[in-house]
């Protein structure tokens, strides 16, 4: 026997005959999809991450206050990773008989190594992107610099004791962050005059940032090479670790990505399985006349298998080439949204799509498959004997097990993972439950419907295991579709919310208590909008229940960090808006002593309610018992705390207050006023910083509708293609019933009635289980707040009837005009 | 008794067909003891139900029995697994059916070459030219079964049936879907072909007239040989 000859020449009869059309085109879309979504967040991700490493000026940083050992910066050239430096120092600048207290950053030539620094000549000039720092002999600075020293650009400025002369004015300076009280007018000078401005002596203050960039596989090998051999005043800042909010951002779209695929991938098996069914089916009498004249079981099953793994390789390799074309589309209809530079497409998303494909196919294709391997070749002589179907535990076994190795691969978080494969395996139970007594009472209501209710009642109960799978097949694609849509819009409308129109673009910093009222009175008589004003008192934890805080916290972590440096501390009666009690509960007012601990800091401490917390303050000790843990959102760009303690608790030390404030950019020059009016307060300028945030995820948000979009199609398409793939029975039937003289009205009504009914159960259904799924996913695994969305239960069963009800009186549409002995005969 | 052995291709003793049903077990074939020698030709013959088809599906290796015993060409049947009853059709055994059994997705011609390539024969191409050739076909070789009248599909079934060589046929009411003349011209063409291979014909058919032609009746009665 020549089974491969024998396979292809009757793969492409099939094909040719239209036999593997539906197959064909779930599998298309399957691999198309998933290459798609795959290239796309592949490449999305890396050119996001590139840009929000502008927040770095590179990919990867490490700070220290002494310069960092020779061999690591050696080990890094090894690694082929560009690098560049900075250091920053806070000096006092002498101009004109005033004083300005300024932040000194002496820059190396490479810097930035990611993003753009913006600088301007004068007002009225348009800003340029510079990529890197100002040459030796010459100062960038900030605007405010010139007005408070009385400066022009040209004139010379003296840091230390080097003379430079001021060229240019900087507005934007992708990585100005850090603790915001470090932060004062920027002065940019180029490194090679470090030290010639003598203030680099032993024992000053100053900061060194050593910046890397480069491939990512490189990158953590460096990462991983240096981590043993940090010294506790050292450490690596990367983008996930140093910018929680941008962090948050960019994981749950890359979780929505991941969703994406699986929804997609969930969709086709389920055509595949289908199509394979229906392909089963109609393969029935060829298998046993195969049989008949010889040919062995394993033989037919490996004509049958081949053909299926030459029909998934091409269909698979079209659909990654259709995937690749898909994403480019995609990139090109965001490429305003988009940065200049957009990352390459990797190889390895195309290849992933093929092996996704050939997965989905073998998952979902094989158990109905081997039914064919059963085939009596006694059929030949009584059509009626139908091959014992195929384990039920080997048809769910098989497909779980690849949708959930998929769902792992994709997103690559077992969390994730185990939550949706529980939850969907729960939930499905309580489905065929559902179905089953559905169709108990369905059938227990036949005596009393009318003729054409009955009928079409019929058609449902007439096979209840077809029925349960199709009601199945239907449910869980809507439920993938309403998933890809809620998911998508909780989302968007979660970052809406963070950043509203008018969020808080700049920080008042500084302020004295005895400033206060009137720096009150001047914002409301401006109409500026503006957060709570904080207290603020500088403090240190140093012991949690009379231990050390150091002998506490692991190294390079989150706490670790917060004990070597003053805390913000601060007080207030009422919990902050965003804030979110987590344990524990808030005070009353007249509590004293207590505090509210940030969550992740009380995770990495190991702090828990009840705790003593010991502060010093200014010298003194202050100790405090942990009353709640709260969880904050960092991205709202309002003043977050790690401590708030209760009123009363801080009173007597010093401190100054802090708050937020919307100011439109008609009205940037108030700030002067202002710096004017209070010299002491420091104004920080979060608007570039926090239109940048918006942009990305602009980007985002338009990224995500696209592949909404792509969900959706690829679920409709597919709905209808099952739809047609449960056909053959029902034409037959209804041709029977035309030869017994139904009319044509008759038939069209059981039709409508049948196919509405199949797709309102399981919108119906699907609307449970989105909303169960939905809850899982929100609490487990997405982290956002879950509401019950009720416009699913009146959305879904409509969307299900509707489009179901549609493609099957479209696809049984002809039985009514064509000759019934036609169809029996054709069956 | 060793020659008397060999001359019979088909031996069945206290063959018996029964299924387990709600209303007990219920008996399709009982008791058949059958002697066929080479080149004999039997026709079964039998009301609807009477146990025809399950017959000749047993005898054909199409289905186990649930008792007694049938040999082929010397070997047990019974005691072979299904891949072995597979290789003894492909070997053996040709099939004419009622409803002529082609596939679908194939021409005439390749239809005709599947049993000889399942037995991975080279010359399968040319044998099935010249058997087409020979029911008068050879101008619709490409043509695939719904492109061809019944009368033409069910002379493809005859080639295809004759193209291995078979030392048994099975005709299951080769007829039954054709007109009367159609009917009459495909027997001719299944006897000629039959004398001209010496194959043991074994025929299920209603027609009496049919049946009359071969050398031997059997009568099938509510599943028992009368």
């Amino acid at each position: 026997m020549k089974p491969l000859g024998l396979a292809v020449r009757l793969l492409w009869r099939d094909s040719r005959a239209g036999e593997l059309t539906i197959l064909f085109l779930a599998l298309l879309i399957a691999v198309t999809s998933s290459t798609a979504i795959a290239l796309f967040s592949d490449r999305l991700e890396r050119t996001m991450t590139d840009q929000t490493a502008e927040f770095l000026a590179a990919d990867m940083v490490i700070t220290s206050h002494a310069t960092i050992p020779e061999s690591w910066l050696e080990k890094a050239t090894q690694l082929n990773l560009a690098q560049a430096q900075t250091a920053e120092f806070s000096s006092i600048l002498i101009e004109h008989d005033e004083l300005l207290l300024a932040g000194i950053k002496a820059a190396s030539a490479n810097y930035p190594l990611r993003g753009f620094l913006k600088t301007t000549t004068s007002d009225y000039l348009a800003e340029t992107i510079e990529h890197q720092g100002p040459e030796p002999g010459f100062a960038w600075v900030e605007k405010r610099i010139l007005s408070a020293l009385k400066l022009n650009l040209g004139d010379p400025i003296t840091v230390g004791e080097k003379k430079l002369v001021v060229s240019k004015i900087i507005t934007y300076e992708p990585d100005k962050q850090g603790d915001i009280y470090s932060l004062s007018p920027r002065v940019m000078i180029n490194k090679q005059d470090l030290q010639a401005t003598g203030v680099i002596q032993p024992g000053s203050h100053v900061h060194y940032f050593f910046q890397f960039s480069g491939e990512s596989s490189q990158l953590t090998e460096f990462k991983r090479w240096l981590k043993p051999q940090l010294n506790l005043a050292q450490r690596i800042l990367d983008i996930h670790e140093d910018r929680p909010e941008l962090g948050s951002a960019l994981d749950r779209a890359e979780r929505y990505l991941g969703l994406s695929s699986i929804v997609v991938i969930i969709i086709s098996g389920v055509a595949i399985a289908m199509a394979t069914r229906r392909y089963t089916e109609r393969h029935l009498d060829a298998t046993a006349i195969l049989r008949c004249l010889g040919c062995k079981q394993r033989d037919v099953l490996w004509l049958f298998v081949s053909q299926f793994l030459i029909l998934g390789l091409l269909t698979s390799a079209l659909g990654c080439a259709l995937g690749w074309f898909v994403q480019e589309m995609l990139f090109k209809l965001l490429r305003n949204l988009l940065p200049q530079s957009v990352a390459n497409p990797g190889w390895l998303a195309v290849f992933l799509g093929l092996i996704t494909g050939m997965t989905i196919l073998i998952g979902f294709a094989l158990p109905p498959l081997l039914r064919l391997k059963r085939v009596s070749p006694a059929r030949v002589l009584r059509r009626d004997l139908e091959p014992l179907p195929t384990s039920a535990w080997l048809v769910y076994g098989l497909a779980f097990g690849i949708v959930g190795v998929l769902i792992w691969q994709y997103t690559e978080d077992l969390n994730m993972t185990v939550t949706i494969f529980c939850a969907g395996l729960v939930l499905l139970l309580i489905l065929g439950l559902l179905i089953y007594l559905i169709l108990i009472l369905a059938r227990r209501s036949l005596p009393i419907m009318p003729l054409n209710w009955r009928f079409g009642l019929q058609g449902l109960l007439r096979n209840n295991r077809a029925t349960i799978s199709q009601i199945l097949a239907f449910t869980i694609t809507l439920v993938a579709m309403a998933l890809s849509f809620t998911v998508r819009s909780d989302l968007i409308e979660n970052w809406h919310k963070q950043l509203p129109e008018r969020a808080p673009n700049h920080f008042a910093l500084n302020i004295f208590p005895e400033q206060l009222p009137t720096l009150q009175t001047d914002f409301k008589e401006q109409g500026i909008e503006g957060s709570q004003f904080y207290p603020v008192i500088r403090g240190r934890l140093t012991e949690i229940n009379d231990v050390t805080v150091q002998k506490i916290v692991s190294k390079d972590s989150q706490g670790e960090s917060a004990t070597h440096r003053e805390l913000s501390l601060t007080w207030t009666e009422n919990l902050p808006e965003d804030n979110k009690i987590i344990s524990g509960t808030w005070w009353s007012p007249e509590k004293k002593g207590e505090v509210s601990v940030e969550q992740k800091l009380a995770e990495s401490l190991k702090i828990n309610l009840g705790d003593q917390l010991l502060f010093i303050i200014g010298g003194q000790q202050l100790t405090a018992t942990v009353s709640s843990i709260r969880s904050l959102q960092w991205d709202t760009m309002k003043p977050n705390f790690y401590m708030i303690f209760s009123p009363g608790t801080l009173e007597s030390f010093p401190g100054t207050f802090l708050t937020s404030f919307y100011l439109p950019d008609s009205k940037k020059t108030y700030l002067n006023q202002l710096v004017k009016k209070y010299p002491a307060v420091t104004v920080l300028e979060v608007d570039l910083i926090l239109k940048q945030f918006k942009t990305i995820l602009t980007q985002l948000t338009e990224a995500i509708n696209y592949l909404l979009y792509f969900a959706l199609m690829s679920g409709f398409t597919v709905l209808f293609s099952a739809i047609y793939s449960t056909l053959d029975n029902r034409i037959y039937e209804s041709a029977l019933l035309r030869t017994f003289g139904a009319n044509r009205s008759l038939l069209r009504k059981t039709h409508i009635i049948e196919f509405t009914l199949l797709g309102l159960v399981s919108g119906v259904l699907a609307a449970i289980i989105s909303e169960g799924l939905l809850f899982a996913l929100y609490s487990k695994a997405l982290n956002m707040d879950y509401h019950p969305t009720l416009y699913l239960w009146i959305a879904l069963p409509l969307i299900g009837a509707f489009a179901v009800g549609l493609a099957g009186c479209w696809g049984v549409r002809h039985v009514a005009n064509i000759p019934p002995l036609r169809v029996l005969r054709d069956s | 008794m060793q020659t008397q052995q060999s001359r019979n291709i088909i031996v069945t003793e206290n063959l018996g067909k029964s299924v387990k049903t709600s209303n007990g077990t219920l008996h399709i074939l009982s008791d058949i003891n059958l002697l066929v020698t080479f080149g004999e030709s039997i026709a079964i013959a039998g009301e609807s139900g009477s146990g025809k088809s399950t017959l000749i599906s047993l005898l054909a290796g199409l289905d186990t029995p649930t008792a007694g015993s049938i040999s082929l060409n010397g070997k047990s049947l019974t005691s072979m697994d299904e891949d072995g009853r597979a290789a003894m059709r492909n070997q053996l055994v040709g099939f004419v059916f009622q409803s002529f059994q082609l596939l679908q997705g194939l021409t005439a011609l390749e239809n005709v070459m599947l049993p000889l390539e399942l037995r991975g024969d080279k010359t399968a191409k040319s044998a099935a030219v010249a058997l087409l050739e020979r029911v008068g076909l050879s101008e619709r070789l490409t043509h695939t079964p719904r492109q061809l009248s019944g009368g033409e599909q069910q002379r493809v079934a005859l080639a295809r049936a004759f193209v291995s060589k078979p030392a048994i046929l099975f005709a299951d009411e080769p007829t039954g879907n054709l007109d009367s003349k159609t009917g009459a011209k495909i027997i001719e063409l299944l006897f000629e072909l039959n004398l001209e291979n010496n194959a043991t014909l074994i025929l299920v058919t209603h027609d009496q007239t049919l049946a009359n032609r071969c050398q031997r009746i059997i009568r099938l009665d509510a599943g028992r040989m009368v």
